[in-house]
Order: structure tokens, then C-alpha cells, then sequence
């Protein structure tokens, strides 16, 4: 056990340091166009699909390096690049389980921001029970006919591609007969609505296929496949930023610190409070034990193990941190939290969203409880940390069995 | 960066549980909880034939040379065993202690003692007050002859009836100073203080105008303030390790008493209600363990951050063991309640160290002063 970085790792963050001092955009992101380009720089300089193959793009960096770069940018606030979930997801499942002509033809564009990328996975009446759902993909020749309706589609609205889980064999088992598929979005049978969330912005979509149409290589694996390409792509959500996302807190948690010491309660400062000092104590301890176990989970990756059903520990943890960070954070800062627009400068959060807009702590406070929904809610986790890490036995469930409708 | 066990860490986690599952079975510490001493002496000598009582000493004073990431391993499986014994107090409180401020002729004596099983010690860091910062110390240290008399009233000394020296801080004119007293000394009072986990023992030490030698001062007079400050960060991570080892025996227990227990003709952890709790407790136990080896490495390697992961540790595994020590309980239903099941043990084991060193909030109050200073 040493924590101490290796010289190697230190000379890469000082010269990741250094880029970003001379490379960081200037003027605020306000268009798609903007941040396509900054995404661009992003990319000639090496620091996105970092963990890919050099053969299609990617620099077959160690997951020390991509933490270090996503880490550096946290520190900066500098601007998260476009097509998130092309890097995220879309990718590393086209490394796995693509064709080589796959690996050739989408990387590339994935890379660039060429081509931008939604997931097409959850479905109104498949959440939780996600491999229940019902949009068919039926064989007719050399594509597919795809039916039915998606939902929760993020970025859904600018993306060219989507990597979307429909079934084909309804006689099977339900988890059986899933195949995933890689779907152009921009066709005639597939309609794009906006979902408007609690925060007022619409970071998910609504997709509705109708007869729309899927190329017979654009399969990801063999038919029947999909549902255990989807098992490996919701582990690659967590990974790379773990490190990144806690100094994002670290330095909300600094703004918040400023804050206490201007707001005041019965004539005394907030930051004099012992009740709200043990609380700020308690969520800066909160924190750093998530950065100890991005730290483990970094020592993971590094030795080239999948981090598997532990991932579930990790997701639970942090999800759950950030709600109880951002509930503190809004008790704090009282009436001045829950401002979309007004605040005096001092009682701002100043971070980049998801979509682009400069965050607020009420925006940052609504979005942390999609955390604890998203890519598997936290009863979700606790069953599969209760099933596959303790071993506890299966609840019995009246859909293990039988062909799924 | 490397935030896994080495091989020769992982060794020696294997062997002392080994040794444990063997020597300090449940049974073992019940016999100690009706024992006068309190512990077992071959256990003892065999805890010294493994290294484990030098296990941080200098190898020049019969010490294995190792950091603190290894005592955290070694104390993680004592608090599995809910280990009844002088461990704590003579190799950390006292040991430690000794390593901090010690000059070599008092090292020498009584380092390699310890080591060797031959002496145990312990440190009388709580008075009245029950506050752990050393500032508050009431008692006092006056010139007499050659040495020094002592007055003041100790509390929660532990394991201080079957030690040979105990590191005692004292106002002297110079200020704080840290005394090593003989218990057993004219002017020494011990009497027992007995709490819930009787595999552990405190006594009240009544110091009444006790005599030591001008060389029973620990380093220089007045200047026990940064020694204790260190020796409390040191005991705190100590703690939470064993308090780690403790809630990860209940979580195993609960495991596997679940998967066996039947009620309405299924495994009770088959039930979401029921596995939903194991589930937290295990993610509590991991980040705990984050804490503790994290914190157990900062230590050792001198890092910047080490005094207030030391509190991050503290605070965190505090909380975690109780919800996991009861949670386990809980999950047991009513067998978990009895005397007879061993679950208790353990659950007492991690509820009598979390006042120690600085409970939670002691230490959250800590952590803040470091982060918003």
C-alpha cells in the first residue's frame, strides 16, 4: 500500500496542468458549436477516449492518466466536452463487443464529435425492472424493423446515433431475448420529444420508434446478446471521473465554507455555529472516504481488474453523498440556494452542467436526485451488493421463469 | 499510487487471523470476562513469539520496524476476536508513546520489554472532564527532591491493573509534561471501572502526591503537547481499526445467520428488508476501511493531510461500526439479544471505543478547523 503518486504520474498532471493553462476556452460556452470545438482541442490534445485502442483514435492510456485529465479539469472547472455518453458508454461497448468494421466506422465519429450519441435503454413501463422492456426489433432481411417507445433518452435531442437494447425473441426468457442495436436517429420512424425534468431543463428525452429502421451490421454482439452487453456498459459509467467529480465538490464545499462565513443566525456568523460546524465536518469526512474509495477503485483499474459487483458499492456510496451534500449545502445558504437567477456573486455556483448552462447550487441540488435513480436506483445496487458481493439468496420472483409476454 | 495490501501484508492479516481463529475464540474471551487479570497469559507469550507485541518498535529494540498500515491489520483482527487483553494499551498507548518522546535509555527498557512480552504499559489520557484535548489536563506535577510528585485523578486508564508503567500527562511549571508512573507505586490508587465489554478493563487511577525520579520525565518537561497530540492520532486510527475488525465479524455473522434463518418458508435475507440492511452494511465496512488504511498510510508516510484523515477516520468509522454493530443485531431478531449468542462481543467491543481518542463530533469539530482555517 502506497499512496504516494509515481513520478511519472506527476509529471504527466503537471503537463496536463500546463495545457490546460494555455488551452482553457476563454469566453463561456454558450452554443453546441462552441463546445464542439473546445471538444475538438479536447481531442487533439489526446484527452478524450483515452482508454481506447490507438488503432481507432484513442491514446491506450492508463486509467491513472484518464483520472489525472478529467481531474485537472475538475480543478480548472474547465468545460466537460459533447457527446458524453459516445464517450462514456457508446464507445467502450463498440471496443468490447463491436465488429472491427463497427470499431472503424463509429470510434472516429464518437471521437470528433462528429457524430453524437444517445442511449436508448429505459422505457415507461421498464425502470427498475429494465429487462422487461418492450420495443421489438423484428428481422425482415438485411435490417430491422424497430417498434416502440424509449424513454429517459439523455442528449437524445442532438444525437445522430443511438445505442439502443430491444428484444427479439419474445419466446425466450425476458433476459434472453434482448439484442442491442446501433440506430441512426435521424430517420423518418423515429420522433425525438424533450422531457422536461424537476429542474426545468431537459437533459432527457422521450424517443418514439415507428417503424424505423436498424442495419443488420449495426447488431452489437450476436442476437440474444444485448442484455449481458448492457450489464458491462452500466459498469462503465463509473470509472474515469471518480477522482474528478469529488474535487468538483471539494470546491463547491470551499464556495459553501465562504458562504457560512457571511450568513449569519441569531447575530452570529454560521461558520461559528457548532451545529452547522459538526455538519460541515461530518460532509468534508463524507467526502474524502468517497475519494479514498475512487483511489481504491483507481488502484483497481490500474491492475487491469473490472471492478464488477463492487461497482454497485461505489454507485451507492457517492449517489447517496451527493444528495446528502447538496441537502447541506441548500440549509446553508437558506433562500439564497434555491435561486435559478438574482444571487449576489458570493452565493453563486459557478459549475459546468451536464448541458452546458453555468450550474446552481438549486440546479445542482434538483439533479442530485436523479443520482440515486439513474443507472440502477439504489434499491437496484443494494440488491445486487445483497446478491452477488454477500451471496444472499435470490427473492423469489414471479417473472424468473416462462417466455416474456 | 497503490491503495491495495502488498503480499506481505496480506501474509501477515492471513497468519494473525489464523492465530486468533485458534487461540481467541469466542469462548476464550468469555473466560477472560470472568478472569481477574483479564487476559491470557499464553496467548500473551504467544502474541510476543510472533512479533506482534514489537510489531512497530525498532528492530534494535526487538521490534519488527513496521508502520502503522500493519498495526491497523493487526488490530483490525484483534477487534474480530474482540480480543481481551493489554494489546492497545501497551503497544500503542505505551509503545507508541515511548517511540514518540522517548530518550534511547527509556526505549531501550522498556521497548524491548514490551516486545518481548515481559512488561506491558498503558497511558492515562482522560480525566473528569472527559475532554482528549491534552490542553485540558487538570493534574499536576511538582518539584520534590530529585523528582517529581504527582496529583490528579485518572479515568478510563485501561488495562492499567496489570501494567508495569503508564505514560501520565501532568501540569509541571514548564507546562505539560508526560510522566511515566509505576502503578504499583506508594501514591497510586487504582480502582476498577467496569463497562459493558467486559473483555476490556479500565481503571480510576488516584495519583496522591505519587514520587517519580527525575528520569520518569517523557521527553522534555512542558513539552508533552505535540507527543500527546501525536500519540492521540496514533490511538484514534488504532481504535478505528479494531472498531473495523468488530463491525466486519457482526456483518459476517449477519450474512450468514440470514442466509440460514427461515421464516415465513423462505431465508430471511432473501427479503428486501432484510438484504437491503446487509447491503449498507457492507458499503459502511468498505468506506470505513478506506478510512482507516487510508488514514493508517498518512500516518506513517507523514503526509500532509494525516491530522485531519485521522479525524476523517475517527468520525467516519465511529458512526459506521455503531450502524453496523446494531444493524446487526437487528437483523439477527431476538437470538442477537441473548447473552449466550457471541454477537454482543463484538458489537460491545466497537460501542467501548467509540468515546475513545475523541468521539465523532470531537473530531468533526477537528476536521473543520483544518479545512476552513
Amino acid at each position: 500500500m502506497d499512496l504516494n503518486n509515481t513520478p511519472e504520474d506527476i509529471a504527466y498532471r503537471k503537463q496536463v496542468r500546463t495545457w490546460l493553462e494555455q488551452n482553457l476556452p476563454r469566453d463561456e460556452i454558450r452554443t453546441l458549436d462552441d463546445r464542439r470545438r473546445w471538444h475538438r482541442k479536447l481531442h487533439e490534445a489526446g484527452f478524450l477516449g483515452m482508454g481506447w485502442p490507438k488503432e481507432y483514435g484513442g491514446a491506450g492510456a492508463r486509467p491513472m492518466e484518464q483520472a489525472i485529465v478529467a481531474d485537472e479539469m475538475a480543478r480548472v472547472n474547465a468545460p466537460a466536452p459533447t457527446n458524453g455518453l459516445g464517450l462514456g458508454i457508446v464507445g467502450p461497448t463498440i471496443v468490447v463487443h463491436g465488429t472491427e468494421q463497427q470499431k472503424k466506422r463509429y470510434l472516429p465519429k464518437i471521437l470528433s464529435a462528429e457524430e453524437l450519441w444517445c442511449q436508448l435503454y429505459s422505457e415507461p413501463n421498464a425502470g427498475s425492472d429494465l429487462a422487461s422492456l418492450k420495443t421489438s426489433a423484428v428481422e425482415a432481411g438485411d435490417h430491422f424493423v424497430v417498434n416502440g417507445q424509449k424513454i429517459w433518452t439523455s442528449s437524445g435531442a442532438v444525437a445522430d446515433w443511438g445505442l439502443l437494447l430491444a428484444r427479439t425473441d419474445t419466446k425466450v426468457a425476458k433476459h434472453k431475448g434482448i439484442s442491442c442495436f446501433l440506430m441512426r436517429m435521424r430517420q423518418p420512424g423515429v420522433d425525438v420529444r424533450p422531457l422536461k425534468q424537476i429542474t426545468g431543463s431537459s437533459e432527457f428525452c422521450e424517443v418514439f420508434m415507428t417503424n424505423a429502421r436498424v442495419e443488420q451490421a449495426d447488431l452489437i454482439g450476436r442476437l440474444g446478446e444485448g442484455w449481458a452487453i448492457a450489464q458491462t456498459t452500466l459498469g462503465y459509467e463509473r470509472g474515469g471521473r471518480a477522482l474528478a467529480r469529488i474535487t468538483s465538490y471539494a470546491s463547491q464545499y470551499h464556495r459553501l465554507i465562504a458562504a457560512a462565513r457571511r450568513l449569519k443566525r441569531h447575530g452570529r456568523a454560521l461558520i461559528d455555529d457548532p451545529v452547522v460546524r459538526q455538519k460541515l465536518g461530518r460532509i468534508w469526512a463524507d467526502l474524502e472516504v468517497e475519494r479514498y474509495q475512487a483511489l481504491r477503485t483507481l488502484t483497481q483499474l490500474e491492475r487491469g481488474e473490472h471492478p464488477g459487483a463492487s461497482g454497485s458499492l461505489t454507485k451507492l456510496s457517492y449517489s447517496e453523498f451527493e444528495k446528502r451534500f447538496n441537502e447541506l449545502a441548500l440549509e446553508i445558504l437558506g433562500p439564497y440556494g434555491q435561486l435559478t437567477d438574482g444571487a449576489p456573486d458570493e452565493f453563486k455556483l459557478e459549475i459546468d452542467t451536464a448541458v452546458g448552462d453555468r450550474g446552481t447550487w438549486a440546479y445542482s441540488y434538483l439533479w442530485s436526485r436523479a443520482g440515486t435513480i439513474y443507472a440502477g436506483s439504489s434499491e437496484i445496487q443494494k440488491n445486487v451488493i445483497g446478491e452477488r458481493i454477500l451471496g444472499l439468496p435470490k427473492e423469489t420472483r414471479a417473472d424468473r421463469a416462462g417466455a416474456s409476454r | 499510487m497503490n491503495f491495495s495490501f502488498t503480499d506481505d501484508q496480506v501474509l501477515l492479516r492471513n497468519s494473525v487471523r489464523s492465530a486468533l481463529d485458534e487461540h481467541c475464540k469466542p469462548a476464550h474471551v468469555r473466560a477472560m470476562m470472568d478472569d481477574a487479570k483479564g487476559y491470557g497469559e499464553a496467548l500473551w507469550a504467544e502474541m510476543a513469539k510472533l512479533g506482534w507485541l514489537g510489531l512497530p518498535f525498532p528492530e534494535e529494540q526487538g521490534g519488527a520496524g513496521l508502520g502503522l498500515v500493519e498495526l491497523a491489520i493487526v488490530l483490525e483482527e484483534l477487534g474480530r476476536a474482540a480480543y481481551p487483553g493489554p494489546y492497545v494499551s501497551s503497544v500503542v498507548l505505551g509503545g507508541l508513546g515511548l517511540m514518540l518522546a522517548g530518550s534511547s535509555a527509556q526505549k531501550e527498557k522498556w521497548l524491548s520489554a514490551i516486545a518481548a512480552g515481559q512488561a506491558r504499559a498503558s497511558a492515562a489520557l482522560l480525566e473528569d472532564s472527559l475532554d482528549w484535548s491534552p490542553a485540558s489536563t487538570a493534574a499536576t506535577a511538582t518539584r520534590s527532591g530529585d523528582g517529581w510528585a504527582l496529583t490528579g485523578v485518572k479515568r478510563f486508564v485501561p488495562w492499567a491493573h496489570v501494567a508495569d508503567v503508564i505514560l501520565v500527562p501532568a501540569r509541571s511549571p514548564e507546562g505539560l509534561s508526560l510522566f511515566l508512573v509505576d502503578p504499583r507505586a506508594p501514591g497510586v490508587a487504582l480502582k476498577a471501572m467496569v463497562g459493558i465489554d467486559l473483555a476490556n478493563r479500565w481503571s480510576e487511577m488516584r495519583l496522591d502526591g505519587a514520587r517519580v525520579a527525575a528520569d520518569a520525565v517523557l521527553g522534555q518537561p512542558g513539552g508533552a503537547g505535540p507527543t500527546l497530540d501525536a500519540l492521540l492520532r496514533r490511538a484514534a486510527v488504532c481504535a478505528s481499526a479494531e472498531m473495523l475488525g468488530a463491525a466486519r465479524r457482526c456483518l459476517d455473522m449477519s450474512v450468514d445467520y440470514v442466509k440460514v434463518r427461515e421464516q415465513f418458508g423462505q431465508p430471511i435475507g432473501s427479503f428486501q428488508a432484510i438484504r437491503h440492511r446487509c447491503a449498507e452494511m457492507l458499503m459502511e465496512a468498505e468506506n470505513a476501511h478506506a478510512a482507516v488504511y487510508y488514514a493508517a498510510w498518512a500516518l506513517t508516510a507523514g503526509a500532509e493531510d494525516a491530522p485531519v484523515a485521522t479525524s476523517i477516520c475517527k468520525s467516519y468509522v465511529s458512526d459506521a461500526a455503531r450502524k453496523v454493530c446494531g444493524d446487526s443485531i437487528q437483523v439477527h431478531g431476538g437470538i442477537g439479544f441473548t447473552w449466550e449468542y457471541d454477537l454482543h462481543l463484538y458489537m460491545k467491543r466497537a460501542k467501548a471505543l467509540e468515546p475513545l481518542y475523541g468521539d465523532a463530533e470531537f473530531h468533526r469539530e477537528l476536521i473543520v478547523r483544518h479545512v476552513a482555517a
